[in-house]
This record gives structure tokens, sequence and C-alpha cells, in this order.
């Protein structure tokens, strides 16, 4: 038995197209449009971050402004509270140093700080926060000098 | 000059030298214990904030008084009047807030208090305005615009200013020429002769 050989053959109808042209994506806006809104989109986010900043600078200047409102108050009691512990410091310097022949308060063995300030001069730039702590001890001094970090 | 130096190092440790930066001495004038004890204004820091504003122009001259006194003399102790009577305005103005305002004042408090972690004044805008509204008709005291307290005022005072510094003279200072000496003109013109 002989089978016919048969030709291979396309299909009946022939072969699909072969899709080889560009397809282009849809064009919604040219070139002239996509840079107008980008620059009117622009223009008005500047325009809101404007008016934000603005806003922002007010309330600072708000916050800043009801500080310095309380400031004369707190400075007042500061400078109450510095001055007593200055006369705690001076009156327990005389009380721990009183055995010790030549010293004298508040000076080196009688050689002051400024040689050519005043005698009585006094500002509170001249005490540091190291000097006013002077006699309580480190535990103490660290403890006040670190609580703001506990806010 | 070395020996000097080295005397100071021997002579002072760490600690000695701690103590020398101290400075009262007996013949600094510092005032008494109950001369410093006045009745402080005990609040919170919440309420100091809430009634910030209506303070600071209530008792405005004593404010300034005070601050004038610190800037020009620089000097805690001869400010303390002037302080004393800051305090006892700010307790006069927080009694009267008291008598008053207290329910909207301690409405504003709160929401302060609880509304941010640096006492903000954006989140209370409404307890605010009725706090405003409750200072303007029982205390007569209008909030001031929000940068009031940021400006810089003249105040008038009656406390005579400080003298001037006077001007250091130096004994051994090099003698100047004296004023009329002839300056003629420099003989290769300026080194900055693009500019003058």
């Amino acid at each position: 038995m002989v089978t016919p050989k048969t030709q291979d053959l396309p299909p009946p109808g022939g072969y699909q197209k072969i899709p080889f042209m560009r397809v282009p994506a849809k064009t919604l806006f040219n070139g002239f449009q996509i840079i107008g809104a980008y620059i009117g989109i622009t223009t008005f986010a500047v325009y809101i971050y404007h008016l934000t900043n603005k806003q922002i600078q007010r309330e600072e200047v708000e916050m800043r402004s009801a500080r310095l409102a309380l400031m004369p108050m707190l400075i007042a009691e500061r400078d109450r509270e510095f001055l007593k512990q200055v006369r705690k410091n001076r009156d327990e310097e005389a009380r721990l140093m009183k055995n010790i022949p030549g010293w004298v308060v508040g000076t080196y063995y009688g050689e002051p700080i400024y040689k050519t300030k005043p005698v009585d001069h006094f500002d509170d730039n001249s005490l540091s926060w190291d000097d006013l702590c002077v006699h309580s001890d480190y535990r103490t001094q660290m403890i006040r000098q670190n609580f703001h970090l506990w806010n | 000059m070395k020996q000097f130096f080295n005397k100071r190092l021997d002579s002072k440790n760490a600690r000695e030298k701690f103590l020398e930066k101290e400075m009262a001495t007996f013949q600094h004038e510092l005032p008494t214990e109950e001369e410093l004890t006045v009745p402080e204004v005990n609040l919170s820091s919440a309420s100091l904030r809430a009634g910030a504003f209506h303070m600071g122009k209530y008792c405005e001259h004593q404010n300034n008084e005070f601050m004038l006194c610190r800037q020009e003399l620089q000097d805690p102790r001869k400010c303390l009047a002037e302080g004393r009577a800051v305090t006892a305005c700010a307790l006069e103005f927080f009694r009267k807030v008291k008598k008053s305002c207290y329910a909207e004042f301690t409405q504003y408090t709160n929401c302060l208090d609880k509304s941010s972690g640096d006492l903000h004044f954006k989140h209370c805008r409404n307890t605010q305005n009725v706090l405003d509204k409750c200072m303007l008709d029982n205390l007569g005291i209008e909030r001031p615009e929000y940068g009031y307290f940021c400006r810089a005022k003249i105040h008038h005072t009656d406390r005579p200013a400080p003298a001037p510094r006077p001007k250091k003279v130096y004994e051994d200072a090099t003698p100047g020429l004296p004023d009329d000496y002839p300056r003629p003109p420099a003989k290769f013109g300026s080194r900055l002769h693009y500019m003058m």
C-alpha cells in the first residue's frame, strides 16, 4: 500500500498577515500642552507653598512672642534664685575654708580673678553653671543639668 | 615667664583651679534672703503660656522697665525692685483671671497642654477665641496681634541711664602723629587703584 505524498502548503485562504506596522500610542496632549500644564501646576504649587510658609512663619513668630512676653517674669524669678544661691555658696565657702590660713573668700589666697574690674563687679556672665553648683554633689548637679532631656 | 607658669601649674591642682573661678567675696553687696523671698507665680507651663499674651499686655510697663534695667546695668542685684514689680504684676493678673475667667482659662490651658508637646497655639484657636472674648469683656484686655512682643519698643523711664563706658587709656600706647602733621598725597598712588 502506497500513501500518496502530499506537499506542505499554506492553509486555505493563505497565512495571517505579519503585523509589522508601528502602533503608536494615542496622543492625548501635544508638547506645548504638556509644558504649559507643567508650568501651570508648578506655579500653583509655588503659590500654595508660599501661603503655607507664611502661615508657618506666622505661627513661629506667635510662639516666640509668647515666650518673650513671659521672659521678664521668668528672668526676675531666676535672678532671685541665683542671688540666693550665690549667697549660700559664699557662706558655705567661708565655713569650709575657715581653718585655712590666708584664705580669702571668693579669691585664691587673696588673688582676685579680675585685676581691672572694680571689687564690687558682678554680673551673671561671670559665674558659670559649674561655679553655681560647686558645693552641691555631682549627682544633684547632673539631675538638674539634664532635667530638660526628660521633657 | 616659664618659671611663673611652672609655679602656677605646680601650686594648683584641678580642684583649686575650679574654686578659683568662684567669685562672690565679702566685698560684694549681696541682697539678703528676706529681700529675695517674694510670692512667686506658682503656675504650670501650660497656664503661663495660656496667659502669656494678655499678661504681657497687662504688665507691659513693668516688664519693659525691668528688661531695660537688666539690659542697661547687666547686674541682677540692681534690678531687684523692678523684678519684684514684674512678679507682683503677674500674680495680680493671674488672680484677676482666676476671679473672672477661670473656666475659660482652664479650658484653654487644658487644650494647650493636651494638644501638642510644645504647647503650640495653632491647635487651640476655638478655646483661645472663647478666652479672648472673656478677657475683653471682663478685664478689658485685648489680645495683642501675634508678633506684638517680638517688636522693638521705646520705653520711657524715670531711672537715669548709666554713664557710657569710658574709653580706655593705655599708658604705654604708641604715640601717634599730631593731627596737624602734613599729609601729602601718596607718592605712588593707591594700592587699590581700581577702587579709589
